[in-house]
């Protein structure tokens, strides 16, 4: 497994784990926009993403060495640590708000902000958005629901005054979706 | 809960959609060692790295960046994390006998809790594969317990031949889904390279029915997979036969027991 077949960002979070403040650097540049991205879809208020971000990238210095490719790929392991973060300090929030009724915070982003001002110019980015834009709408909703808004199962179906069954099928075939979808484009990178 | 229902759970956890009490349920079973759930949950976050992909790209702004590789320059590098024992070297002119004598103690004392450390994490592992051998037995309890609440269900008794006369089996039988399980009982320990096989006579010709070897007490348990329509399978028996099992029997039978 070691060596060439290793890619830059595997390579990189090794030499992080021995110590390595330039590969730290060159980690951060190659993934500090997808974590912030994922921050700000989840929190909706920059200050609170930019905390997310930092909180995260110290994680990743303090925990590389217990990166294992067993456990999935770089990206996936910090896309999870961003959404355990990111829905923590989301949660937190809530129950907050949940006692205090407090006046609109102007630095939070009306929803759906993110997804609409679309500026995202790199080309992969584009077609995964377009690809997931395929989803059905009922199936994207579910998804995007738990995922980033860190709402349960029976949360989404109280929201959506669905009933669960409905809610959990959904997710079954969303995911399904998105499991063919990254088979796809791992086949065409193959290819 | 059937295995097809962890994996579904397996899918809504990483989605991070599952209410208190079942996330507290699935993580307990993946806590057991579940290679099957821990792949498809490794499988669905990787799928689900799609979403935040798919996001039109909001870069940070560079003032955060600055501001992490300011707080990772004033951390201690990663590696050197476990040195809190190695005393600095300045620090050594100023430590007096006291000094000493207390980072003797601490050093002792942090041997002490790292030794019940690692006997606590293995008791905690022993507790893991216990519970996971208990879940399989229990598994396997519940199987029986439904293949014999089945009215369909016909109990075969095999009966041991010449090479192992006190050898015995019975077996339950479902002629309707053609499934079955086999528990057989006296069974000397297959040579090795070798292993039981089972077969479904249908007349004079006999289908592979599963492979299973025994344990020291000589007890083997096996279910059989779904076997093939269009027979009318009246008797089975077992053979010795060389691994991975063989199309047609070659060996000689250890147990016969007709359908009655």
């Amino acid at each position: 497994m070691d060596g060439v077949a290793l890619d830059v960002s595997t390579r990189l979070l090794r030499e992080i784990a021995r110590g390595d403040r330039d590969a730290f650097t060159r980690f951060y540049d190659l993934h500090a926009a997808l974590v912030h991205t994922f921050a700000l879809r989840i929190l909706r208020e920059r200050g609170e993403a930019e905390e997310v971000v930092q909180d995260v990238f110290v994680q990743v210095w303090r925990q590389a060495e217990t990166y294992s490719t067993d456990r999935g790929s770089p990206e996936a392991w910090l896309i999870m640590m961003t959404r355990s973060r990111g829905i923590d300090k989301l949660r937190s929030r809530r129950r907050r708000d949940e006692m205090v009724r407090p006046a609109e915070n102007p630095d939070r982003l009306p929803e759906l902000v993110v997804l609409e001002s679309a500026s995202g110019p790199a080309e992969a980015r584009a077609t995964l958005g377009g690809a997931l834009a395929d989803l059905p709408v009922a199936q994207r909703s579910v998804l995007e629901l738990a995922y980033f808004d860190g709402l349960t199962q029976s949360e989404i179906a109280a929201r959506l005054g669905e009933p669960l069954g409905t809610v959990k099928t959904r997710m079954r075939s969303g995911l399904e979706r998105l499991r063919g979808l990254l088979a796809a484009r791992s086949g065409a990178e193959r290819a | 809960m059937n295995h097809e229902q962890w994996l579904e759970q397996a899918d809504v956890y990483a989605l991070g959609a599952l209410d208190g009490e079942e996330q507290r349920l699935f993580e307990a079973h993946l806590a057991t060692g579940c290679a099957i759930c821990a792949a498809r949950l490794r499988d669905t976050r990787e799928a689900l790295t799609i979403m935040p992909k798919a996001l039109p790209e909001a870069p940070p702004p560079p003032a955060l960046r600055a501001r992490v590789l300011e707080r990772i320059a004033a951390e201690r590098p990663p590696a050197a994390a476990p040195v809190v024992l190695r005393p600095e070297r300045d620090r050594r002119r100023v430590l007096g006998w006291a000094g000493w004598a207390g980072l003797a103690a601490a050093a002792a004392l942090l041997i002490v809790v790292n030794a019940q450390l690692r006997t606590t994490r293995q008791e905690l592992r022993a507790l893991q594969d216990r519970l996971a051998s208990l879940q399989t037995e229990l598994a396997q309890r519940e199987e029986a317990l439904r293949f014999l609440s089945d009215p369909n269900v016909r109990y075969v008794s095999l009966g041991g031949l010449k090479p192992t006369l006190e050898a015995s089996a019975w077996l339950l039988w479902n002629p309707t889904t053609r499934q079955g399980l086999l528990l057989a009982r006296g069974l000397p320990s297959a040579p090795a390279g070798h292993a039981y096989e089972l077969w479904a006579l249908a007349g004079a010709q006999p289908v592979p029915a599963g492979v299973f070897t025994v344990d020291a007490g000589g007890r083997g348990l096996l279910r059989l997979p779904p076997l093939p329509a269009g027979h009318t399978y009246d008797a089975f028996a077992v053979t010795l036969e060389p691994v991975p099992g063989v199309p047609k029997p070659t060996g000689p039978m250890h147990l016969h027991g007709k359908v009655l």
